[in-house]
Parts: structure tokens; sequence; C-alpha cells
């Protein structure tokens, strides 16, 4: 066999291989969803599904709030996400295009956010929350996340190399410093904001310990949290058919994004990478 | 920068003054929002670790680094040390299957140029779902990993009451859930390597490997340096699938460093172990992270 082939060959096996063993969790995840309790707990059940039980997601679903989970979700990655780009777009715009005294200082507090992890610092947000009676409140889940020192640094990096000539050419025209950002430099940074945007979008989604902190009551809490507590009960009732069912119902709305999004989402992982 | 003040200062035209305004409202909302909910929290940890109160940090006295010592003394020591194993062992296992699917990847062959969607969907999907997914696959008796030991005739294995095996298990999935970004971003660093020296290096007959141990990898070694540090600190700051597999168990065996902070911050109510552990996270994220910087500033540099 030419060695082309083999190579060929040698490639694909390998690439296939990982492929299901990385998708493999998730299938394992939608056949036990629908299995019956019966067929999970017994180590000597087939693991194919013996009889499809597909009332088990509206079942998981009718156990707990995830309506109101996803709602709470929906409003706090979508407000967060919004805010981060606003700021960091604006943020990141007068560091790179205007000199005004201070300049230096304020660049450096805006991107230390970066140097300080939110994890080491819970403890002592938690109490600001708690000073401020943001505690299980929309607000104290969305103002804190606001500032974005990746944001700020990737904005400032992109007006960097946004043409000068643009904006002089407006403001011979007449046009104020609002509308040249608004109407010359936002529109260029569209694609930027795409890639970086969705990438905010899934961390905010998917974050799991700052709500943790923020909010404990099931009205405020968002589907990871709820996930985890819908899993204690459910443990507690044994009905882990459905576990994997709400789990099922948690990822796939993610899912269908990531796929829909993917050259985004790869760009903006190399991005968030400050590469 | 002394005697570049003034200049700056002559060079700022009254075109430049009459944006000043704007300029401090434009960067206002993210330096507001970075002091109150990143540097003054970070005083306050600094502050507290070195004090001894009540959970709401009134009635404060200064006890020097006993916070410290007690944290070290409290399972701390422990914690510290499985948060080095944890993020060494996470590091590499996601930085050498990262850059070996991103080598498959970007073999040029056919048909596989959409491939990188499997890889990011563990990354991308909420990992207190996929950690449920863990939890079933790794569980006693009727698990599946439980199933095929046994199948193999081999003892089944409790994850959830054994040290080694419950470490190994969460170590796995953070693999799982990870390498994809190391894939992407080995992925998008090769693509920047020049093709027309590759393609000259196989014409000369050099083979596979050493076209990578020669060429590729001298090449890659800043992006392996950045790689290096963006998933050190994402080892060191694990916690939700400690917190939905084994709540730091058995007996600390998986008690990660911010599991400790929010463990004994909001269950145990010791805010000054807590704030002696974060303080030490903070500290240690601080080295990874400068020595980032220093890297960025030595490109720009050269830019």
């Amino acid at each position: 066999m030419p060695r082309i082939l083999v190579h060929r060959a040698v490639v694909y096996t390998l690439l296939a291989a990982a492929v299901l063993i990385v998708m493999f969790p998730l299938v394992w995840m939608a056949l036990t969803a629908v299995k019956s309790n019966g067929q999970i707990i017994n180590p000597a059940a087939p693991l194919w599904p013996t009889e499809w039980h597909w009332s088990n997601i509206p079942d998981a679903w009718g156990k707990a709030p995830f309506a109101r989970w996803f709602a709470n979700t929906v409003v706090f990655a979508a407000a967060a996400t919004a805010g981060q780009l606003a700021a960091g777009m604006l943020a990141g715009y007068a560091f790179a295009m205007f000199d005004f005294p201070g300049r230096r200082l304020l660049f450096l507090l805006a991107l230390s956010g970066l140097m300080i992890p939110f994890s080491a610092i819970i403890v002592p947000v938690a109490q600001i929350l708690g000073d401020l009676h943001w505690l299980n409140t929309y607000q104290g889940l969305i103002v804190p996340n606001i500032a974005s020192g990746l944001g700020t640094f990737l904005f400032r990096q992109f007006f960097l190399g946004a043409p000068r000539q643009l904006g002089e050419a407006a403001r011979i025209d007449g046009a104020s410093e609002l509308r040249i950002f608004w109407q010359v430099y936002a529109p260029l940074a569209r694609p930027a904001t795409a890639a970086l945007g969705i990438i905010l979008f899934l961390q905010n989604w998917n974050n799991f310990l700052f709500p943790l902190i923020a909010v404990n009551t099931t009205k405020m809490q968002v589907v990871s949290q709820g996930l985890a507590v819908f899993q204690s009960q459910m443990t507690t009732q044994t009905q882990y058919n459905l576990i994997m069912s709400a789990s099922l119902i948690a990822i796939v709305p993610v899912l269908l994004v990531a796929v829909a999004a993917q050259r985004h989402i790869v760009e903006g992982i190399t991005l968030g990478a400050v590469d | 920068m002394v005697s570049r003040r003034p200049r700056a200062a002559a060079r700022r035209s009254r075109a430049d003054r009459r944006t000043w305004g704007l300029a401090y409202l434009f960067v206002a909302p993210t330096v507001l929002l970075t002091v109150v909910f990143s540097i003054v929290p970070l005083v306050m940890l600094g502050w507290r670790s070195l004090h001894k109160g009540n959970v709401f940090g009134t009635s404060l006295r200064f006890v020097g680094l006993r916070n410290y010592k007690d944290m070290l003394a409290e399972g701390g020591g422990r914690t510290l040390g499985v948060t080095a194993e944890y993020t060494v062992a996470f590091v590499l296992l996601t930085m050498l299957l990262g850059l070996g699917l991103a080598l498959l990847l970007n073999a040029r062959v056919p048909g596989t140029r959409r491939l990188r969607a499997p890889f990011i969907i563990p990354l991308v999907v909420p990992a207190v779902a996929t950690a449920l997914i863990w939890s079933n696959l790794f569980a006693p008796r009727f698990g599946l990993v439980n199933r095929l030991l046994s199948g193999l005739g081999l003892d089944e294995v409790d994850f959830m009451s054994r040290p080694g095996p419950a470490l190994a298990m969460v170590v796995l999935f953070g693999t799982w859930q990870f390498f994809g970004q190391n894939v992407i971003l080995y992925l998008a660093a090769l693509k920047t390597l020049p093709q027309d020296v590759m393609e000259a290096a196989s014409v000369d007959g050099a083979g596979g490997w050493q076209r990578f141990r020669h060429m590729q990898w001298p090449m890659l070694r800043r992006n392996t340096l950045l790689i290096l540090v963006v998933t050190t600190l994402t080892g060191l700051q694990t916690f939700t699938q400690i917190y939905v597999l084994t709540s730091g168990g058995p007996d600390g065996a998986t008690r990660t460093a911010l599991y400790y902070v929010y463990d004994d911050g909001f269950a145990k109510f010791d805010a000054g172990r807590a704030d002696a552990m974060g303080m030490l996270l903070f500290l240690i994220s601080l080295v990874v992270t400068g020595l980032q910087i220093a890297m960025l500033g030595r490109r720009d540099d050269r830019a």
C-alpha cells in the first residue's frame, strides 16, 4: 500500500477513536436519560435501553422549576455579556484613542482584574454583596461581572489597529467624538465583538461558582445550581434516570448554540487566551 | 518616564483636552467596577487573613500569620498538595492530548476540517451537567466503569470512597472537559507556522516525527508557554467537578484550594482560614500570571 494511504488510515483511526471517546459520555447520558431506573441500577441489565421512557424528560422538567432557572440564566448571561461587551468596548476605545491624564494608571487598574482571579476573593465579594443588600437579586448576579479586563484589553488592541484617518475625516466634517465612536469605529469592531461575545456568553451561562455565592433561593438560582440541587434530591430518591434527563435538558440548548456558532467559538477561544 | 511627562503634557492639544471628559466617562464603568469588585475585595482578603473575627468581619483583632498556620494545620497543607497533584496531572494530560489532536487535525487529510466541533463541546456545555454524567459512569456497582472492570474479571473500585481513584476520576473529568481548548489553541498556532518551510522539509525527506521534533516543536515554544500558563490557571481554580462529584472527599483526597476556600468560607464559616487560603491562591495565580505578562511583554517589544 502506498505510504500516503497508510498515513491517512492512521490519522483517520486515531481521530475517530478520539471523537468516539469524547462524545461517548454525552451519548451515555442520552441513553441513560430514557432508561427505566430499574435498568440503570441493575448491573446485569443490557447497556442499550430495553424500553424507551421518553416521558422521563417531561417528568424531570416537572419535578423542579427548570423554566424559572432557565429564565434566570438567560437574564444573567445576556445582561452580564451585554455589560461586559459595552464596558469593555468603551474602555478599550478610550484607552486606544484618547490621551488623558492618568491613562496609564487607569489602564493598569482596568487590567488588574485579570490578575485577581475571582475565585480567590469569593468570601469578601459575598460580604460586599451582603452589605449592598444585593444577595439574591439580579443586580447582585450581574453587576459584579461587568468589568472585563479581557474585554478592555482586546478592544484596546483592536482599536489601536483601526485606521485613524476614518476618525479624522469625520472630525473635519464636524462629527462629535461620541458620534465618531458610535458610527465610525464601533461598527468596525462587530466581528471581534461576535467572537468575544459568544465566549463570554457561554462562560456566564456555565458560571457556577459566582451564582453559588450570590444567590441561594430557588426563585433566583440559575440552571447549573438548580441542577446540583435536583441531583441531591433525586439521589436520595435514587431516581438516576431523572438526573440524566435533567442533565440532558441543561445541555441540549447550549449544544445547539455551540454547533451553530462553532466558528465564532473557535475564534473566541483563541482570543480569550490573549494570543 | 519622568522626563517624558512634560513633553507629553505639551503635546496635549486643546482638542485632546476636549475629549478628557468623554474618556473618563468611557473608562469609568470598567475602572469603578474593577475597584469595587476586585481590588477592594483583595485588600479585604489580605487584611482579614491577618485578623480573627466573626463571619461578618466585625470585631477583628490582629493575629499575624495565625490564620495561615491554622489553615495549613486544618487540612490546608493536604489541600495544597492535592491542588498541585491535580494541576500537574491536568496540565500534562490536556496539553499532550491537545497537541496530539491538533497535529492530527493539521495533517491535511481530506474530510477532517470540520472535526473540531466534537472537541469543543465538552468545554462549552455546563460542567455541572457533564459532571453528573461522570458520577453516573463511575458509580459503585452499576456504573459503567465498574461494570467494565468486573466484565474484565477485575475488582470493582469504589471511586467515591477511595482517595487515589477519587482523584483519578476528577482528573479524568477535568481532562475530558478542558483538553478541547488546547486542541484549538495548538491548532491555531500550527496554522501560523510558515507552510513553505514545512513543505520544503517534506521534500527534503524529513519524516513526520523529525519535522515535529526539529521544526514544529521549537517554533511552537512560545505558544506552548502561553498554553501552559492558561491551563495551569484553569487547573488551580478547579471547583465545579469537585463540588458535584466528591465534595472534596473522601477525607480531603480531592479537596482543591478553591473548594477549601468555599467550604471554610461558606459552609464551615471560618473566614480566617478561608481568607488565608484565598490569599495563597491569589499569590500562586499571580506568580503564574506574572509569567504570562512577562511573555506578552517580550512579544510586544518584538512587534
